[in-house]
């Protein structure tokens, strides 16, 4: 008894951050996409009109279209590139260590700040790309206004913003591995290759599954470089999700339909990440002694 | 990721919190009252405060706070601060938002103080202060206004040898482009030195425009283009929306010929908010050589240029006449404000010829009382700028802001399409098409 009242003081402080600028909010927000309001006069109770919108409204369909495009531009690649260097890292290379804090850094940096110069170094007339490109005689894109290039130009900032930070944690993961199995393996007489795929990428699981699924979340809240370096354009080809919210809840002023949206969100990445877990759950060793 | 945002959350509810602490001291706390004074432009906050000083001087119980919050997000800045009741008392309105603002109760209506201190209001511009009166409600006394006319770089039409007075008297016309674009092929040059309307130009490879164009609704750009077409953005004042109309859509195709048939204005690649330099940058980079901008632009283009190196004319006309955007802004009074005396000081004092007197020798504004134009031009003409233009612009055919409930709708959507239609994806017909649904549909949604 006076245990669990001294376990339930310890978690007391985190518990009210999480009801207070959580669970709150959320429930909030559900409530509020019942209503409308602009912010201003008396919120009134529409029902789930506001859902029946959502289904007939293009802009949220091509919203959520983009949104998905993005995911799948950003979260294959920024993996892939954080395994590399984590296992480039893992080996014992001098200067291991700056390297390590220079591929953190970006993640350290303001991403607005980082999205403003990605623009210049976008720009098509005085961006220093356009400016290599046509020393070898390429004529650069229009990267930000045009509509094929614009959101792989903001996925590739997001890349290079996170796979440090994605890096740090699969770094950490490689090096709980214990070297005994990759001793006892080479006895057996195991490859590279297959030290690769029948060790290290099954052993980095765990950490595999909370990068994953931090990174998969974040990827659908996308907004910060997008509201910096396209405010969604051109047209609406760089307009994400998040961004759609922006625009309905701040600029058009529709709170009630902006939550409607927010929630659509959440179940969304609730049920990719309850795939995710689902995925991963029988697949995972933690205990590798 | 995650991390980041519960971070974000708990220190968004650490802000909440000490600033309701803060708000609840401050209004327990007796002695002076302080005001907080919203506006958009940091180039103008000098001279504001300049009077602002003076006002305190004279008003020992009130302090006033001045909140520099940029257009981009000064509405909805506005908006949410209305939801969360942490207005300022006084901000800057804009006709574009003020029926929005009005409809929801958020600005006083100051007729009851104006008849009360017998304040008069026939100094200020009749054409100004109608703009911001519906019935008998006054929403706001003119602190100024602006109209767009032609900014220059001297150096470039000296090259090109064209004339600021060419410029002004030129004409423009949707089937040969008038004497405007042959002056505008003169100042267009690529990087062999060939001009638009010479064999062997490379549009691709252009060295300076002969103009740029850019305004987030279209204020400094089509529709001005609009105004000597005869267009009318709307059938009447609260009316629906005719953007779509002909001579609307043949400013927009215009405006977009410029850009790709004539090639002598910048594409919206150069230019398109939000992501493009400034106006006066723009010319500063020497990118242009001409562009077309309201006078608060001003500071910005003798910021940016060098001394003398630049000036302004006026407008050309179109296949209609000449003409131009005529605007002005007013301070608002919070409707809830929990210091309408002091605010009411305030408005009273702002919109006074001593206020608007030192505001306008500063150069900063052009006064809402016209017996003060000259400081204005005056304040400019010492630093070696002829500002006439802007003046001659206002005496002839003129364009006011729309006046709808449907601004944000509008604008939102304007930008969108316009930009699309200055980087050739969209077709100016299918914009404005688009564009007058989309704003008359939120006029139906009753937002």
């Amino acid at each position: 008894m006076r245990e669990s009242i001294e376990a339930y003081l310890l978690i007391a402080p985190s518990l009210f951050g999480f009801v207070a600028f959580l669970l709150l909010p959320i429930i909030g927000v559900f409530v509020l996409s019942l209503f409308s309001w602009d912010l201003i006069g008396d919120p009134h109770f529409v029902g789930l009109a506001n859902y029946r919108t959502l289904a007939g409204d293009h802009g949220a369909w091509n919203a959520l279209d983009n949104t998905l495009y993005y995911v799948l531009l950003n979260i294959p690649a920024q993996t892939v590139l954080a395994l590399l260097l984590a296992i480039a890292l893992n080996r014992k290379l001098r200067g291991g260590k700056v390297f390590r804090v220079l591929f953190v850094l970006p993640w350290m940096a303001m991403p607005v700040a980082l999205g403003i110069v990605w623009t210049w170094v976008f720009d098509p007339r005085n961006g220093v790309v356009n400016h290599l490109l046509a020393l070898v005689g390429v004529a650069g894109p229009n990267w930000l206004t045009d509509k094929g290039w614009a959101m792989p130009v903001i996925a590739s900032v997001n890349v290079w913003q996170y796979t440090g930070y994605t890096m740090l944690f699969l770094l950490a993961g490689l090096q709980a591995i214990p070297q005994t199995i990759y001793e006892a393996a080479e006895v057996d007489g195991v490859t590279g290759v297959q030290r690769f795929f029948r060790i290290t990428l099954p052993l980095l699981r765990p950490s595999m599954l909370f990068v994953l699924v931090t990174n998969v979340i974040g990827s659908f809240q996308v907004f910060d470089t997008v509201y910096v370096m396209t405010q969604g354009g051109p047209g609406d080809s760089t307009t994400t999700m998040n961004f759609y919210i922006y625009q309905q809840a701040f600029q058009l002023f529709h709170a009630g339909y902006a939550s409607a949206l927010s929630i659509v969100l959440f179940v969304l990445i609730l049920l990719v990440t309850a795939c995710q877990f689902l995925y991963f759950r029988k697949r995972t060793v933690y205990d590798f002694s | 990721m995650l991390r980041r945002s519960l971070a974000a959350a708990v220190t968004c509810g650490m802000i909440a919190l000490t600033a309701a602490c803060g708000s609840a001291s401050s209004s327990t706390a007796s002695g002076p009252v302080t005001l907080n004074y919203m506006i958009w432009d940091a180039g103008q906050k000098p001279a504001y405060q300049k009077s602002i000083n003076q006002f305190e001087a004279t008003h020992p119980d009130i302090k006033v706070n001045i909140e520099v919050v940029a257009w981009a997000q000064y509405w909805s800045k506005l908006q949410t601060s209305a939801a969360g009741g942490d207005m300022p008392d006084l901000f800057w309105d804009h006709l574009s938002y003020l029926p929005q603002l009005a409809k929801r109760g958020i600005v006083s209506d100051l007729s009851a103080k104006i008849a009360a201190d017998k304040v008069d209001t026939s100094v200020y511009d009749p054409k100004l202060l109608s703009q911001w009166t519906s019935g008998s409600t006054v929403y706001g006394l003119p602190k100024d206004w602006d109209s767009i006319a032609t900014v220059y770089r001297s150096d470039a039409l000296k090259a090109a040898a064209v004339t600021a007075a060419q410029l002004g008297a030129s004409n423009w016309n949707t089937t040969d482009g008038g004497s405007f674009v042959a002056l505008l092929q003169k100042l267009t040059v690529d990087t062999k030195g060939k001009h638009p309307n010479e064999a062997g130009f490379d549009a691709s490879h252009v060295k300076q425009y002969g103009i740029a164009l850019e305004a987030p609704n279209g204020q400094q750009d089509w529709w001005d283009f609009g105004v000597q077409n005869g267009c009318k953005l709307q059938e009447k004042a609260y009316g629906t929306w005719t953007v779509n109309s002909p001579a609307c859509v043949a400013a927009i195709k215009f405006e977009q010929d410029l850009m790709y048939k004539w090639h002598v204005a910048a594409p919206g690649t150069v230019t398109n908010t939000p992501n493009a330099a400034q106006l006066p940058q723009i010319l500063a980079q020497g990118t242009a050589a001409i562009t077309f901008d309201g006078d608060w632009d001003l500071t910005s283009f003798y910021a940016g240029l060098p001394k003398g190196g630049w000036g302004a004319t006026t407008l050309p006309s179109g296949p209609v006449g000449s003409g131009t955007v005529y605007n002005g802004l007013t301070d608002a009074i919070y409707a809830h404000t929990k210091h309408p005396a002091q605010a009411w000081e305030l408005e009273k004092w702002l919109a006074s010829s001593t206020s608007e007197k030192i505001v306008a020798d500063a150069g900063t504004v052009w006064p809402g009382i016209p017996s003060l134009t000259g400081g204005f031009a005056d304040a400019w003409k010492q630093k070696g700028v002829d500002v006439s233009a802007f003046e001659t612009e206002t005496k002839g055919t003129t364009m006011g802001y729309p006046l709808t409930t449907t601004g944000s709708a509008f604008n939102t959507v304007v930008l969108k399409d316009l930009n699309q239609v200055w980087l050739n994806q969209m077709a100016p017909q299918a914009a404005a098409d688009d564009v007058t649904r989309t704003a008359n549909a939120a006029a139906g949604s009753g937002n």
